[in-house]
């Protein structure tokens, strides 16, 4: 197995391998990102507040275009606040107006009250721009290891080693 | 090549492919099963506008109006072996007045989770009603007699207001059904105005026009101040 490492030729091209699955992960990704026109177009669910439909660790498929119609009550939308990091997955329960500057609320449907807490200080709605895509395809589960590896930082660690390896120690 | 390695990983990738094949074809299935529900009544019963906060946390105070509706229909053919839950809401839905006329408002003012008897062990209930709700489709794994909905003068969920303060004497309001199918795997669906394939249009989704009455007086707002806390 290991004598793959003594032939400098084949060590090279196993090298090239690796780059080579890297980057049409990264390439799929973003080409994912482009077609529906979110920064994120995957998604897990992190929180409970939408639970019975979406558990922990959940795949959410989002889609950020608006095609046929404009965003609007009932969707599911995953938006960012400003000066918060993660991104929150709420129903939307109210609109008034319509176009880029419609007002928005939301409310995770396991939530007694809607979202006027999570917002910015001072910020009572959401507006378009704010959503970074409406929910449309559900997987379950297969996202709860993405969790493990932000919550035990280590495994990220050993896994990216162990898929190193296999890919500089398979022969072909 | 045959290394043990190379099984494992072989073992994975076929396991991982057989897993998304199955995923696919079920999610497909929504697709191939019929669904048309319909609306036999939804009609508001009483309509009251009131000034206060809506919210315990409502900084001023503002108008906010208060719906109860009777509702009648027929969702069943949304449970399928597929179907998580069934997330159905009422919407009031009035025309901006001014200046961007064909500027639509939208509120829920009232919603529900119909889980499938699958999903009833995910659902957010204390532990008697969730016996109760488990006992009511004992045996079987879909229950498609929990899409029967009937309410009787149902007072709203959420009181409606707008971001001007102002929603007395709103005119041409109107009360919609909605619902949206939350599958196990696939795709989510939402109730449609046309019909595609197999899936119906929603029948009888709309509420008659109806106007928001005047502001109450102080004398009775003080009556009506209970209605408007949260529960």
């Amino acid at each position: 197995m290991l004598s793959s490492l003594g032939n400098p030729r084949q060590a090279a091209a196993q090298l090239m391998n690796f780059g080579l699955i890297l980057s049409t992960a990264f390439m799929l990704w973003k080409g994912l990102s482009v077609i529906t026109d979110s920064p994120s177009p995957i998604v897990v669910v992190l929180s409970g507040s939408m639970e019975p439909a979406f558990q922990r660790g959940d795949l959410l498929l989002l889609w950020n275009r608006n095609l046929f119609s404009e965003t609007s009550v009932g969707e599911i939308v995953v938006y960012n606040v400003k000066d918060k990091d993660i991104p929150i997955v709420h129903r939307v329960v109210r609109k008034f107006g319509s176009g880029p500057n419609a007002k928005l609320l939301t409310k995770g449907d396991n939530n007694l009250s809607d979202d006027t807490e999570l917002y910015a200080r001072g910020q009572d709605y959401l507006v378009r721009k704010d959503i970074i895509g409406s929910v449309q395809g559900f997987i379950p589960f297969v996202g709860y290891v993405t969790i493990m590896l932000a919550e035990h930082p280590w495994l990220k660690t050993v896994m990216l080693g162990i898929m190193g390896l296999v890919v500089v120690l398979q022969r072909e | 090549m045959y290394s043990s390695l190379v099984r494992l990983q072989n073992t994975f990738g076929f396991f991982t492919t057989v897993a998304f094949v199955i995923a696919a074809f079920i999610a497909a299935s929504d697709f191939a099963s019929p669904r048309a529900p319909s609306v036999a009544t939804l009609k508001t019963t009483s309509l009251q506008v009131v000034r206060g906060r809506p919210h315990y946390y409502s900084s001023k105070k503002e108008e906010y109006a208060i719906i109860k509706f009777s509702l009648d229909a027929n969702l069943s053919s949304l449970f399928t072996w597929n179907t998580k839950q069934v997330f159905v809401y009422v919407t009031a839905e009035w025309p901006s007045s001014g200046a961007e006329g064909n500027a639509t408002n939208q509120a829920v003012i009232w919603d529900t989770i119909i889980t499938a008897p699958s999903a009833d062990h995910l659902s957010n209930l204390g532990p008697a009603s969730l016996k109760k709700l488990r006992k009511s489709a004992a045996g079987k794994s879909i229950d498609p007699s929990r899409g029967l909905i009937s309410l009787k003068n149902q007072k709203p969920k959420y009181q409606i207001t707008h971001p001007s303060g102002k929603i007395a004497e709103t005119q041409d309001v109107r009360l919609r059904l909605h619902y949206n199918v939350q599958p196990w795997v696939g795709v989510l669906a939402w109730n449609q105005n046309v019909d595609y394939g197999r899936w119906k249009r929603l029948k009888g989704d709309l509420s008659k026009k109806f106007a928001l009455p005047a502001l109450k007086t102080k004398a009775a707002t003080t009556g009506a101040a209970g209605t408007g806390t949260k529960a």
